[in-house]
């Protein structure tokens, strides 16, 4: 009895001391899970965040993985990067890796509510509708109007008089959506070549200066996503489009395309070869993957429940082997995908070379997989989310005071 | 199974590894040499996994540097010893 009551009041205690706990797992050789090791973990690590305590700068509200790097974005509006930074990605005015996570200083005197992380370059939006970048320039991604890389964030000047919602960065791109802003909403810039800008039927090599993408004019557009040389968004009545490189090795789209559902979706993610989209009720759709995307084996997919097929002949594919248990949060790698259940079990399929699906070793997995993340994540308190890089994932556990959650 | 098929033009050349290069999606580099490509080498890898792309080009466009390049250096070897 007294031993129950004493693990009760430390657990309390460990909950008000670290109302996040963070694991990462996966690729690992330039820092980018923060373990201050560079190496592969094929298992969840649980990080020693020291900047991670509500006196100082508030919870991780975001992360953003990209090709190597990530950058979290704290409740208090701050930003801290790690991983490579080679190319100037970690905005630390330096072009060298960080292990551990390194405050974003040319932010202090800023509050920032979005954050994007691509293979070489990362976005920034502030609160005032700014928008800020940083990292690899050679294709025009930074869109400055120029072919420079820049080691600290610039302030995007096409957009100084627009108020920019969101940043969605790519292998070599960038898309902006606006907010409130029905006409000329989404922007794209950098590599258009496999048509991810959205900007022309003709091929484009690629355009330094931001430029309006078409097709999505008369559609409220609230989510923007770009990863490898894909696009897409996700419309306030529930549609996804894409646009760039084909899925399952289909032709590229140069113009957004929807993706005819009878469902509606409200989350989607984006990998470089599939998209993963989230309904109402919890089910999970998979767009391509099922040729390298997620490297999984075509002959071992599920077709049980084709969607919908688009016109470039592309099914959404419903993910099969999640029993019946609701989704309520996606995420996608390159080549993986990462889930987080209603009943707060994390699961996994793909691509798991490098230790990236996190189940201990390095199989691919068709189907997906339960990620053991230590202890139990079952409190109605606590929230659980999941990011995808590149070849890696992290996880937080959030726990919300009573009085917090609503 | 080759990962994909890129264009030599779209690949980088990085000095430091002194290859071309184009991200692999584990997080490193694909990487192939001018000496791989002169000798008709058409397979990029990369050092951290088993995935590899095939690259598209021109051997010609490369037997044409080598030529170049055996001129150059018994050109500059005197200004480098001196």
């Amino acid at each position: 009895m007294e031993e129950t009551e004493k693990a009760e009041s430390s657990t309390n205690t460990k909950q008000e001391e670290e109302p996040q706990q963070v694991w990462s797992w996966g690729a690992g050789t330039d820092g980018q899970l923060g373990t201050t090791r560079l190496e592969d973990e094929h298992s969840p690590q649980l990080l020693k965040l020291s900047f991670l305590s509500p006196e100082s700068v508030g919870r991780i509200s975001m992360l953003a993985c990209g090709g190597a790097h990530v950058l979290a974005l704290t409740s208090g509006g701050k930003v801290f990067s790690w991983g490579r930074g080679s190319s100037g990605q970690l905005g630390h005015g330096q072009m060298v890796n960080y292990l551990y996570p390194k405050p974003v200083t040319f932010f202090d005197s800023y509050s920032i509510i979005h954050i994007s992380a691509g293979w070489s370059h990362s976005g920034f939006v502030s609160d005032s509708g700014c928008l800020f970048t940083c990292g690899d320039g050679t294709f025009g991604q930074l869109g400055h109007g120029d072919y420079r890389s820049h080691c600290s964030p610039v302030k995007v000047s096409y957009f100084v008089n627009k108020n920019v919602e969101q940043i969605a960065c790519g292998m070599r791109h960038s898309l902006v959506l606006l907010k409130d802003c029905l006409e000329d909403q989404v922007y794209g810039f950098g590599s258009g070549k496999r048509g991810q800008l959205g900007i022309s039927k003709d091929r484009i090599r690629s355009v330094s200066l931001p430029q309006v993408t078409n097709g999505l004019e008369d559609v409220e557009i609230v989510g923007i996503y770009a990863n490898g040389d894909c696009s897409a968004a996700l419309s306030a009545d529930g549609y996804l489009y894409t646009w760039g490189r084909g899925f399952n090795s289909t032709s590229d789209v140069h113009c957004p395309q929807y993706v005819p559902s009878s469902t509606s979706f409200c989350q989607a993610a984006l990998g470089w070869s599939h998209a993963l989209v989230l309904t109402g009720d919890g089910e999970v759709f998979m767009l391509g993957g099922s040729h390298h995307g997620t490297l999984s084996d075509l002959e071992k997919m599920s077709p049980a429940r084709h969607l919908s097929a688009n016109s470039s002949g592309v099914a959404l594919e419903k993910v099969s082997g999640l029993d019946g248990v609701k989704v309520g949060q996606i995420a996608a790698g390159a080549e993986h995908s990462a889930v987080v259940t209603e009943n707060g079990a994390i699961m996994t399929w793909g691509w798991g070379e490098h230790g990236q699906l996190g189940s201990g070793n390095t199989s691919d997995q068709t189907d997906p997989v339960a990620v053991n993340v230590g202890d139990e994540v079952q409190n109605k308190n606590t929230q659980l989310e999941v990011y995808c890089g590149s070849g890696f994932t992290y996880a937080i556990s959030t726990t919300y005071l009573p009085s917090e959650t609503c | 199974m080759s990962y994909d098929d890129v264009e030599i033009e779209d690949m980088e050349w990085n000095e430091e590894l002194q290859a071309y290069t184009y991200p692999c999606p584990c997080g490193d580099l694909f990487q192939i040499t001018k000496e791989d490509l002169r000798l008709g080498e058409e397979i990029a890898r990369c050092p951290s996994c088993s995935l590899y792309i095939t690259v598209i080009y021109n051997i010609e466009d490369f037997l044409d540097k080598k030529s170049n390049e055996k001129l150059e250096p018994s050109k500059q070897q005197p200004v480098a010893v001196a």
